[in-house]
């Protein structure tokens, strides 16, 4: 168990080159964590500008044509280059580990999809560089806003190139986990010894698996109508884009989601010092919630008129049930336990209290008369940064702080970790509470400008504010990296007492992952080793 | 029958808001507890069940009852809230276009149009049902006037129907608020609510 402590302080080896190229799955997802990580900073940059034109009425930074390319690309960024690599990333990292694999299925097409995905990002940015702009039709570019007549220029089709690269190369790394799962897994680790959060991997790449191709398919017709004419311009065609695109575009919130309530689930685990309760349940709960998944699309569409609202209003509110269990079982996990509130266990914490915000504001909109008034306001764009930023990207902190000892070999330091908490806590709320208000009283969402007669100065103030705080928390995480880097706390192979086989290797882990196995009887068999049942 | 909209909303949104109050109520005080109560004190490794398969089907059914009763409610209003009058007591049309709005009042040749500098006030007579028409000329617009709690989107190529009920008399804002394009945020217009009589005068001195 101490290996890694007389191991000398490990730099990585070979350099930059072999480290681009090595398909060793802990080489390829880190790179892609790392490059999504850089457009999370960059799309962050371009939510600060938009919140600063947002705090006064009136244009004072920019025109209303950089705006919508901003938040398009905001958008864009966050969901098809941040989240959804990061989700998928974490897989490719963690997945082999936790099935006690020497490595991923089809490495050489993970590494390919590395490049795809940077590819991908690239092509998308570089229409800002383009004669009319980047894009500037919103992350979803409905028809016909992004027709050829009304969004002109090369950067919409930069944007369509990108996007269908970053969704090819999703598509790939989802199948290349999958594969891993169900073929790879060491003696005596059964799917129903999987860990929680290699099962929500499951869940996850079975639903970019079946969903992702129909964003394919809709970029490749929304091109054709851009250059050759003839698809979308029909009296159903503008719903027909729209049915495409969330047809990828709701399981797609799952897979920004599912990954981190995995991590939430197995931080809170080891911190309270308890096998995860109700594990049956739980693993049935993400199944069913990948299932419905596929069946809730349209509600995205309850204000078209266009679509059967009752159905889907009836497959989207019937997510309580999956969703109460996996709370249920989190905190059934808690109560009872030895509970350590070091910083994973905080970030866990944070994002159980808050996502539950952003998944009571969904039960709203899952409502077609309640989500009438509140569709395309500032109240949605309040649900969904509760749910994937003070959801997912706390879960995502709280499994930085958790895994980096075994990634990098040295630990965070806590204290940053915990300032960093605390900032971001504060700022998320203080960003994203009062656009609720805001979309409640009347403000639309993707506009640049509100009338300064319209009494929400103080509310859009206030959530300028929010975000620069917000800012200043990415910034102490930034530094605790610097710092703990540069004056190095060597971590041990299990420094929590984990309960998965990723801590049964040294930290960081070798090419191969593992000398030797434990003996797996569990979804936690580094727990029963410690406590004998 | 339909009523005015906000009152439809306003009702069952009160039901949503005292279950969220509820439900945060619930695990808020459920995490904090067992952030006190079973904080860490020494070397311990508690022991505990690790499932309740009774405790975890009970909660399952009570959480599928709260879904149906949702459900239900919401079946309920949107039925309302959705019909279309046989016999509406006016008729507007609505052409959206990038970014302005214009409202004709069928079997009148009486129109409303925004210019660059002033939004179309739409006049209306209260506690009758009116039945919009809409049609966009270009892009997806969204009509939604907050103070009614209701927005329905406007398509090209096809018309969208929807019936309204004004209750409250006085001047309320309306906005596009679906994107659609450079001043999309520009894309305001009005509704003033009027008694009935008035609306005819006005409608008269109009024509």
């Amino acid at each position: 168990m101490s290996v890694a402590l007389e191991r000398p302080a490990r730099r990585e080896s070979g350099g930059l080159v072999a480290s681009v190229l090595s398909t060793d799955h802990k080489r390829v997802g880190l790179s892609i964590m790392v490059v999504a990580f850089w457009w999370f900073l960059l799309d962050g940059v371009f939510a600060l500008l938009m919140r600063t034109e947002l705090a006064r009425p009136g244009l004072q930074l920019m025109t209303r044509d950089t705006y919508n390319q901003l938040f398009t690309e905001h958008g864009s960024g966050m969901i098809y280059l941040f989240v959804t690599p990061l989700a998928l990333g974490l897989g490719v990292y963690f997945v082999p580990l936790m099935v006690g694999a020497a490595g991923i299925a089809w490495p050489r097409a993970a590494l390919a999809a590395f490049w795809l995905l940077i590819a991908g990002g690239l092509t998308m940015d570089s229409g800002w560089f383009t004669a009319h702009g980047a894009a500037k039709f919103g992350w979803t570019a409905f028809y016909p806003l992004s027709d050829a007549n009304r969004s002109p220029g090369l950067g919409m089709d930069l944007w369509i190139v990108g996007v269908s690269l970053a969704t090819l190369a999703e598509l790939v790394l989802a199948a290349c986990i999958l594969a891993t799962i169900l073929r790879h897994r060491a003696p005596g680790m059964t799917m129903l010894r999987l860990p929680v959060f290699a099962w929500s991997q499951v869940a996850t790449t079975l639903m970019v698996l079946m969903s992702f191709p129909a964003l394919i398919v809709a970029m490749a017709l929304l091109w054709w109508d851009r250059h050759l004419g003839g698809v979308f311009d029909t009296p159903g065609g503008p719903a027909a884009y729209q049915h495409l695109f969330w047809f990828y575009g709701h399981p797609v919130v799952y897979v920004m989601f599912f990954p981190f309530v995995g991590i939430a689930a197995e931080v809170i685990a080891v911190f309270s010092r308890r096998r995860f309760f109700g594990y049956t349940a739980m693993v049935l709960s993400f199944l069913a919630f990948a299932g419905l998944s596929m069946s809730v699309w349209a509600h995205h569409m309850f204000a078209t008129g266009q679509v059967t609202n009752q159905y889907f209003s009836l497959t989207s509110t019937a997510l309580i049930v999956p969703a109460g269990v996996e709370y249920f079982d989190m905190i059934a996990t808690m109560v009872g336990g030895a509970i350590l509130l070091r910083t994973p266990m905080l970030f866990a914490v944070g994002f159980l209290l808050q996502f539950l915000i952003g998944g009571l504001t969904g039960i709203i909109v899952a409502s077609p008369p309640l989500d009438y008034h509140v569709h395309d306001t500032q109240f949605v764009v309040a649900h969904l940064h509760y749910v994937l930023f003070a959801g997912s990207i706390f879960a995502f902190f709280a499994g930085v702080y958790y895994w980096w000892p075994k990634i990098f070999g040295f630990f965070l330091r806590e204290r940053l970790g915990k300032l960093h908490f605390a900032l971001m806590v504060v700022g998320t709320n203080l960003t994203f509470f009062p656009l609720h208000v805001l979309g409640y009283e009347g403000m639309a969402r993707r506009v640049a400008d509100y009338s300064p007669h319209s009494g929400w100065t103080d509310l859009n103030e206030l959530s300028t504010l929010g975000s620069y705080l917000l800012a200043g928390s990415v910034l102490v995480f930034l530094a605790n990296v610097l710092v703990s880097t540069r004056r190095r706390q060597p971590a041990p192979a299990d420094p929590w007492q984990g309960h998965t086989l990723e801590w049964a290797t040294t930290s960081p882990p070798p090419p191969g992952n593992f000398d030797s196995l434990p003996e797996i009887r569990s979804y936690a068999p580094l727990y029963d080793a410690r406590v004998r049942t | 029958m339909v009523a005015d909209t906000r009152d439809e909303f306003l009702s069952l949104f009160s039901v949503y808001e005292w279950l969220m109050v509820a439900v945060t109520a619930v695990v808020f005080g459920a995490v904090f507890f067992a952030l006190v109560r079973y904080r860490r004190r020494d070397d311990e490794w508690p022991r505990g069940r690790d499932e309740h398969k009774l405790a975890e089907s009970v909660y399952a059914i009570l959480l599928a009852l709260i879904a149906a009763g949702l459900v239900a409610l919401t079946f309920r209003t949107e039925s309302r809230v959705d019909s279309l009058s046989a016999a509406p007591k006016l008729r507007i049309d609505v052409t959206a276009f990038q970014w302005q709005w214009l409202f004709q009042y069928a079997g009148s040749d009486v129109s409303v149009i925004g210019g660059p500098s002033s939004e179309p006030v739409l006049v209306v007579p209260a506690h009758q049902v009116i039945q919009f028409s809409a049609r966009s000329d270009d892009v997806i617009h969204s009509l939604w006037v907050p103070d009614e709690r209701f927005k329905r989107d406007v398509f090209p190529y096809r018309t969208t129907r929807f019936d309204l009920v004004f209750d409250r008399l006085g001047t309320h804002p309306g906005h596009c608020a679906e994107f659609c394009g450079l001043r999309h945020a520009d894309m305001n217009f009005r509704v003033r609510v009027v008694p009935l009589d008035e609306f005819r005068r006005w409608l008269e001195g109009r024509a």
